[in-house]
């Protein structure tokens, strides 16, 4: 899976296709091999003391499917949700989690060339959730690294609950 | 030796994981049926038959795998085992113990191979030991008939294994060895000495004597016997000197209970075999249901068709009305059927974990000088394919803790008025949903005080702490309570027994243990059929559905607000002359704090005795639920257990019973003896 993960942005000459999504102002995303499916926003089961960005879960034909939100998750402002909001169902080695985003835009077809690595900062996200960031004229994609935005601090965010639970 | 050389090698090695150890599950039982006949001498051509057949199998899938090890012991077996066949051997005690040796060996090497561990050590000196004894009998064969056994050294050959020139040095000394051995004493007996001459004599008497620390080198589920030094450096030992070693040939005994304690924490098997039958049973059913579809597809269209016709409404509309109401009964039917008979599928005799208990109370028996007879009974019980994987190792513990600290020793049970042998009984069936599997001896009981006493002396309890019986016995249970010091059978029990506990309430089990002192103990598991399907009451709490599953439930109740107090500042309500710590829910869960003025509701739910007052907004009755694990990527959630999805889509969250009793008695030892239940 981690070839999968890193392996399209070192190759030349090919193109890579990304679901793009926006959050707030920016737009953002992710290769299509990890997508899904796209969904409508349906109901979400809070889960409590599950990590703050954890929305809950959504039950997919079936299987739960945890939902993460982006915005609390990269320490964005929370937004209602619209008729545009979407669900991003993502698959990352054999985990599957929801994303809640403002809205999708399009399936892109980015040059690998026009990739390039994470730059040190951009405005609003921790750049460790990002693998680069691919240019498309004059717009700019943020590529996100999946496998960061499911983990990562939340390990953190656990423990301390679990500490929490403890001393309660 | 990984994924290399073929693609679907890991199916190979699956395929040859499962049919091993089945077969060595048959050769155990083959060789426990063996050692049945050592007294008279016969042998049962069949059982030694059915024995190389195993080892031959075993032979022919390892080299196929190129499992070098696993092929090389089996063959050497193999021709202890023909030896025996040809008649060129007398069955004797000690050619039974090579062979379960051997066995066990065979076992490591075989998990060692799959999980491309390391390969235990010993190995080599073993098969030295194998050669040896063999040949001992081929050279006796030899002299007496002399003949050649062509067919034997041909078929040595020809499986040349990497080890081959090692052995010869060692075959030969063991030979010239052995021989002096035999010249000695005229019976074959002194061949039997081999296993154990290799050990100094003295570390492999301490291995018998030395009853505590054969228990710790068993409890630490040992790679093999580091003290089996390899044979080809054993200075030939005068004859006189192989006399005492034979009195210790059973001295594997630290080896050989190996493969049965090894067995459940061993790489878990991730296959079932299944009855055809239940399989064609689901087919038919999935029949239905594809038969089924076409049949609501050809309403919708219909339908369709004729939905904006207000002249069809009669005609068209009302009669298939009806057909779409006779395709949803025949839908929920099906769909039920094939619930029951998937879990079916799941389901495995409880008799696959008993089969290997046994082997491991012959070892263990005798490696403590007992007598103990093994009763089972409901072996053919069924539960699902996971509980029965992770139910062996508590049971494993509960049994070698019976041999250990339950039956007493022979003289010891004579002069009690008990018969000489002890008896454990292993017994399973089910009542209600649930399965019950008892373990019970009728050794010498716990002693409740000794217990204490030690749980004071490891600081697990004080002087002061008024515990009942059962809270005493349950510091058997405990983690910090050792074993360290015990070298009679009076310090109590408590080998792994806290794995005892925490296998068990994983699977969401409960224990109970009765003993009478003088009698025995019973030690009562109770487990759920099935862990994906349960009986769950749903409860309401800030406006989420909550599952409580019903098996921890013990009654619900409506109380007036003036009827909770508070004890060390947490809530209680006193039930029937009880005292019931209360959790308020949403609290818990940091839903709410709004609180209803006047009344509570409350669901009591009971675990090992101890009881806890859930207060929930209101009751929503009971449901049949799925339970579906949480994903991974939330993570652990104290006091959720998981999730299921309600009829109408939406998903209500299961309250883990477990955690939440375990969080209203964390709160120190006074508060939990003075709550303690019964």
């Amino acid at each position: 899976m981690a070839m999968n993960d890193k392996a399209p942005t070192k190759l030349t000459g090919q193109t890579m296709q990304v679901v793009s999504f926006a959050l707030g102002s920016e737009e953002y995303g992710v290769d299509i091999a990890q997508v899904q499916e796209i969904n409508r926003m349906v109901t979400i089961t809070h889960v409590p003391r599950a990590p703050h960005f954890m929305e809950g879960v959504i039950n997919l034909r079936g299987q739960l499917i945890p939902i993460i939100d982006l915005r609390t998750r990269f320490g964005m402002p929370r937004t209602e949700h619209t008729k545009n909001t979407r669900i991003v169902v993502t698959e990352i080695g054999s985990k599957r989690v929801g994303m809640v985003v403002d809205s999708v835009s399009e399936v892109l077809r980015i040059p690998t060339e026009q990739i390039e690595d994470a730059p040190d900062m951009i405005a609003g996200v921790e750049t460790e959730y990002i693998r680069g960031v691919g240019k498309m004229g004059d717009r700019l994609i943020i590529m996100l690294d999946l496998g960061r935005v499911i983990s990562g601090s939340e390990k953190r965010d656990l423990e301390t609950l679990e500490t929490e639970a403890v001393s309660a | 030796m990984s994924a290399d050389d073929f693609f679907d090698r890991t199916e190979f090695v699956q395929y040859f994981r499962d049919e091993t150890e089945e077969l060595l599950q048959s050769i155990d039982s083959d060789l426990l049926r063996l050692e049945g006949f050592v007294d008279s001498g016969n042998v049962d051509p069949e059982i030694v038959a059915s024995l190389f057949r195993g080892l031959h199998t075993i032979k022919g899938s390892a080299g196929m795998l190129d499992f070098k090890e696993v092929q090389g012991v089996a063959h050497k077996l193999e021709n202890v085992c023909d030896l025996l066949r040809k008649d060129r051997m007398p069955l004797s005690e000690s050619c039974v113990n090579l062979l379960f040796e051997g066995r066990d060996i065979l076992t490591a090497l075989v998990h060692a191979a799959i999980d491309d561990g390391v390969a235990p050590e010993g190995v080599q000196s073993f098969m030295d030991r194998l050669d040896s004894f063999a040949s001992v009998y081929e050279t006796t064969a030899k002299v007496i008939e002399g003949t050649n056994l062509p067919e034997m050294s041909a078929e040595q050959h020809d499986e040349t294994t990497p080890v081959e020139q090692h052995e010869i040095d060692a075959f030969e000394a063991e030979v010239a060895r052995l021989l002096a051995a035999q010249a000695s004493q005229s019976a074959p007996e002194p061949a039997t000495a081999s296993p154990a001459l290799p050990l100094p004599a003295t570390q492999a008497a301490a291995g018998i004597v030395d009853a505590a620390a054969a228990q710790a080198a068993i409890d630490a589920l040992l790679a093999p016997e580091p003290a089996a030094k390899p044979a080809a450096p054993a200075t030939p030992k005068p004859a006189a000197q192989a006399a005492p070693a034979a009195a210790v040939t059973q001295a594997p005994a630290p080896t050989s209970p190996t493969a049965p304690g090894k067995a459940p924490a061993g790489g878990k098997n991730l296959t079932i075999r299944v009855d055809i039958e239940r399989l064609d049973m689901l087919l038919n059913l999935v029949g239905e249901l594809v038969i089924n579809r076409t049949r609501i597809s050809d309403i919708a269209n219909t339908l369709s068709r004729n939905v904006n016709d207000p002249n069809h409404h009669q005609d068209v509309v009302v009669p298939l009305a009806k057909d779409l109401a006779d395709s949803s009964a025949l839908l929920a039917r099906t769909t039920n059927e094939i619930q029951e008979s998937i879990m079916k599928v799941r389901m495995v005799p409880i008799g696959q974990v008993f089969d290997r208990f046994p082997r491991m109370v012959r070892d263990l028996a005798k490696a403590r000088n007992k007598e103990i007879k093994l009763e089972i009974a409901g072996a053919e019980t069924d539960l699902d394919k996971t509980i029965v994987d992770e139910v062996g190792e508590p049971l494993m513990h509960l049994v070698r803790n019976n041999i250990d600290h339950g039956i007493e020793e022979p003289d010891v049970r004579i002069a009690r008025g008990k018969p000489r042998a002890g008896t454990i009984k292993l017994n399973a069936y089910h009542e209600g949903n649930q399965v019950i599997i008892e373990v019970q001896d009728d050794g010498g009981g716990i002693q409740l005080e000794k217990v204490r006493e030690r749980g004071i002396k490891q600081g697990l309890i004080t002087e002061a702490d008024r515990l009942t019986d059962r809270e005493i016995i349950e510091l058997i249970f405990t983690p910090g309570f050792s074993t360290a010091e015990q070298v009679t059978d009076v310090s109590g029990r408590g080998v792994g027994m806290d794995v005892v506990k925490k296998n068990i309430l994983r699977l969401k089990g409960v224990f109970d243990v009765d003993s009478v002192l003088g009698e025995g103990t019973k030690f009562t598991m109770k487990l759920p059929l099935t862990l994906a399907i349960i009986q769950a009451l749903l409860v309401r709490v800030a406006n989420e559905l909550y599952s409580i599953p019903l098996d921890a439930v013990i009654e619900s109740q409506r109380i007036d607000t003036s009827d909770v107090r508070t004890v060390h500042g947490g809530e209680v309500i006193t039930l029937r002359g009880q005292v019931v710590p209360l959790i308020r829910v949403g609290e818990f869960f940091n839903l709410t704090k709004e609180r209803d003025p006047d009344k509570v509701m409350i669901v009591i739910v009971g675990l090992q005795g101890r009881q806890v007052g859930l207060v929930v907004d209101s009751f929503q009755g009971e449901q049949e639920i799925v339970i579906k694990p949480l994903s991974d990527v939330i993570g652990r959630i104290p006091g959720i257990s998981g999730a299921t999805i309600l009829g109408n889509g939406s998903i209500s969250l299961i309250i883990d019973v477990h955690s939440l009793v375990a969080s209203a008695y964390a709160g120190g030892k006074v508060a939990r003896a003075e709550f303690s239940g019964v």
